[in-house]
């Protein structure tokens, strides 16, 4: 893989290396196994994480993956910094970089903030999720938990379900899975699910049409509910019309076909009890690939800091 | 008054002419751009046929186009971090370059034209730093925050024969519906744009392929349709004079169109940038192409180009927005809209709209140099010796000459330019 300084989209990946940065991950996957789980891979090296926005397993799975390859972890607060006294994002990077970052990750509400920072500054780049535009790290634990499954990507099948028009997962998950060779559909209340012509995806009405397709991954998205100023849907009826129910639970257990869903889950809303022990559940899987895949992504992001002034 | 004889130049018609400017008004027959008052009285014979008297300033303009200078009824003067005085001098400079000689300048919150005190001491900043005319729209609403109507009477008597609030929809139809009952029996023209803001409210571009990639919230185009019926229907309802400002949809170009044919008083404009692009140049979050309305599909754009050629859209402007180069380096979400383009005005119309056969000569000298003349009805103005009153200067277009668009090319000094390291054809004389 040719030497590269930022992660920003899938699309700015070459095949090469999305399948480098996949392959590694399962070697990382490995070192969790060993009694040391360290790697003196980053040591010495400093990485920062910048997030505007509230995240859990976005951010510790990055502080561990960091953690784990032995590297410097600073996490940045922005709810006690100046950005809130209304700071913009190029001063809060200089005033960051002059710490010499090597690795910044960062989340933000705004798509495109991490594109502004990166050609801002030398550090690398990790795009932890901007706006409803791109979450590149997310799209790596979701294939590789999916060849995990599987044993390959190519050929599956898998419907995303939700909130679309709002998903940078969507975008970045189907994004990575085409490349390797899935078939990707969408299927999700009409306000919320983007024209066929704008996403060139498929996009089902329903349930009926998502098991006549019969989809070999059903990828459920969370409500979000904190992007939502005005209702797109009447919130009554989404678990019903949308959600994994029991009954339908049963369709898929006879389908054989895996759940996966990127996190936090709403009980009830997209997804009922009991398909979070379903046997093909794979939420947990998710989580811990999630760690390989941000290790590999750090591993093979070249920060142009040495001698910096 | 000195006489200047250009020799070989081709007319907008596409004759070529010898022709004398200056000088006496007798004897001059018909100028060749009818409707227009020209700056200076212009006598023309075939090619080759005018003598030149000895030591007269001759020019010999064989390959280059004599046309009325260009009248931009839509720009933003206010650059922010510049004074007042700096920005009027800046844009001056750079609709000269663009082939511009006046413009209709739109309030912003720098320039709020609501009061005589601001008129009289911008038209000062332009008598006394300008190269070019600038004319204050005047506000619709006091500080444009559309709650009380600004002195109409007042603002009339400085000049001002257009409304507009910056192409803002006011918060209360109900307030502009008074406004325009009243301004009716004064003849103002109310300029607006077709706009419903509670559904463009947290939208930042054309939905489409290139939205959904960016993850960005896209601008339905029905929100401007909605939009421009309301407006019409209003300014219909109470007598008022309407000019819409930068329609950007092909379902705008058709309401219009219905409009004019009903025999409603409309008249319409297009930015040029939406005739140039497509959502598609936003590419990776390219803050250049953020606009408002925002760039639209192809479809639009020739839709567009069709209302200018058949007369349902009046006007090409300019919808020049100066925008210093940090608010452009911003995300796409955070930055501002907007994009400069009087400085290349008509080397860009040239380029990419004569040279490729979408408009002709013709259409250009109706729609840039006619046309805002009469939306803006200069003869309700005072006849006095400085000012558009003067007349339209003509300019020199040499489209033979070619040439990269750097920062140092633009006189204005903000670098959102969708031109910056393209080459454009064409350069401007202007004066002659």
């Amino acid at each position: 893989m040719k030497p590269r300084k930022d992660l920003l989209t899938i699309g700015s990946l070459s095949d090469e290396d999305i399948h480098t940065i996949l392959d590694s991950a399962k070697a990382m996957k490995d070192i969790f196994t060993k009694s040391v789980k360290k790697v003196p891979a980053l040591k010495g090296k400093s990485v920062l994480t910048l997030f505007y926005e509230p995240s859990t397993r976005t951010r510790s799975s990055f502080e561990v993956a960091a953690h784990r390859l032995s590297a410097d972890v600073t996490t940045f607060t922005v709810g006690t910094s100046s950005v809130v006294k209304g700071e913009s994002v190029h001063d809060t990077i200089d005033t960051l970089m002059s710490m010499k970052m090597d690795y910044i990750i960062v989340r933000h509400k705004n798509s495109g903030i991490p594109a502004v920072i990166a050609r801002h500054c030398k550090a690398a780049v990790i795009n932890a999720g901007d706006g409803a535009h791109a979450h590149p790290s997310q799209a790596f634990l979701d294939a590789f938990t999916i060849r995990e499954k599987f044993g390959t990507v190519a050929g599956r099948r898998v419907v995303i379900i939700g909130d679309i028009l709002h998903s940078r997962v969507a975008r970045s998950t189907c994004c990575i899975l085409q490349r390797l060779g899935a078939e990707v559909a969408y299927m999700g209340p009409g306000s919320l699910v983007p024209p066929r012509e704008h996403c060139g995806v498929p996009v089902f009405r329903d349930w009926d049409e998502v098991f006549s397709w019969k989809p070999h991954v059903i990828y459920l998205l969370r409500v979000q509910n904190e992007r939502i100023d005005t209702p797109f849907f009447p919130a009554a009826d989404y678990h019903r019309a949308f959600g994994v129910t029991e009954e339908r639970l049963k369709i898929i257990d006879d389908c054989d076909a895996a759940i996966m869903h990127p996190g936090p889950v709403n009980r009830g809303v997209e997804i009922c009890d009991a398909a979070m022990d379903y046997r093909n559940c794979l939420v947990c899987n998710q989580v811990e690939n999630g760690i390989a895949a941000r290790m590999s992504i750090l591993y093979h992001l070249t920060p142009q800091t040495q001698n910096h002034e | 008054m000195n006489k200047t004889y250009l020799t070989n130049v081709t007319l907008t018609d596409g004759s070529r002419r010898d022709v004398c400017l200056g000088g006496s008004a007798s004897g001059c027959g018909d100028s060749p751009w009818p409707g227009i008052k020209l700056r200076e009285p212009i006598r023309c014979t075939p090619a080759g046929e005018m003598s030149i008297p000895n030591g007269a300033r001759h020019i010999d303009a064989a390959g280059k186009l004599l046309m009325p200078a260009l009248f931009d009824l839509h720009a933003k003067v206010e650059i922010a971090g510049c004074s007042k005085r700096e920005s009027v001098m800046r844009t001056g400079q750079a609709a000269q370059q663009g082939g511009v000689w006046g413009m209709l300048v739109m309030p912003t919150p720098g320039f709020c034209f609501d009061n005589s005190d601001k008129l009289d001491s911008f038209r000062d900043m332009v008598l006394h730093r300008s190269a070019a005319e600038m004319l204050p729209a005047g506000c619709i609403s006091i500080g444009m925050q559309g709650e009380q109507q600004a002195p109409y009477n007042t603002l009339m008597a400085r000049g001002v024969s257009i409304l507009s609030d910056a192409g803002r929809m006011p918060h209360s139809l109900l307030m502009l519906h008074r406004a325009m009952k009243y301004a009716a029996s004064t003849g103002y023209t109310f300029a607006m744009a077709g706009d419903v803001p509670e559904l463009t409210r947290n939208t930042y571009m054309h939905p489409g392929t290139t939205s959904y990639r960016l993850g960005l919230h896209g601008t339905p185009a029905c929100a401007e349709e909605i939009g421009l019926e309301t407006i019409i229907r209003l300014a219909k309802d109470a007598g008022a004079k309407l000019h819409v400002q930068t329609v950007s949809t092909a379902g705008g170009v058709d309401i219009i169109r219905r409009a004019k044919a009903a025999g409603c008083s409309v008249t319409a404009e297009v930015a040029l940038h939406h005739l140039l692009f497509t959502h598609e140049a936003v590419g990776d979050y390219d803050t250049t192409f953020k606009t408002l309305p925002p760039l639209r599909d192809r479809a639009d754009c020739e839709a567009l180009i069709a209302g200018v050629k058949d007369g349902t859209i009046d006007c090409i402007v300019s919808d020049h927005t100066p925008c210093i180069p940090f608010a452009k380096k911003q995300d796409f979400i955070t930055a501002p809209q907007g994009m400069v383009m009087l400085d290349t005005m008509l080397p860009a119309i040239y380029t990419h709209l004569v040279k490729p056969g979408l408009l002709s000569w013709v259409d250009v000298v109706r729609a840039c140099c006619v046309n805002p003349l009469h939306v803006i009805a200069p003869e309700s103005m005072e006849d006095d010796e400085e000012g558009i009153s003067r007349g339209v200067p003509l300019l020199l277009f040499d489209p033979t000459v070619c040439s990269s668009v750097t920062a140092d090319t633009l006189p204005c000094g903000t670098l959102n330019s969708p031109f910056l390291g393209q080459e454009l054809c064409g350069a401007v004389t202007l004066p002659i």
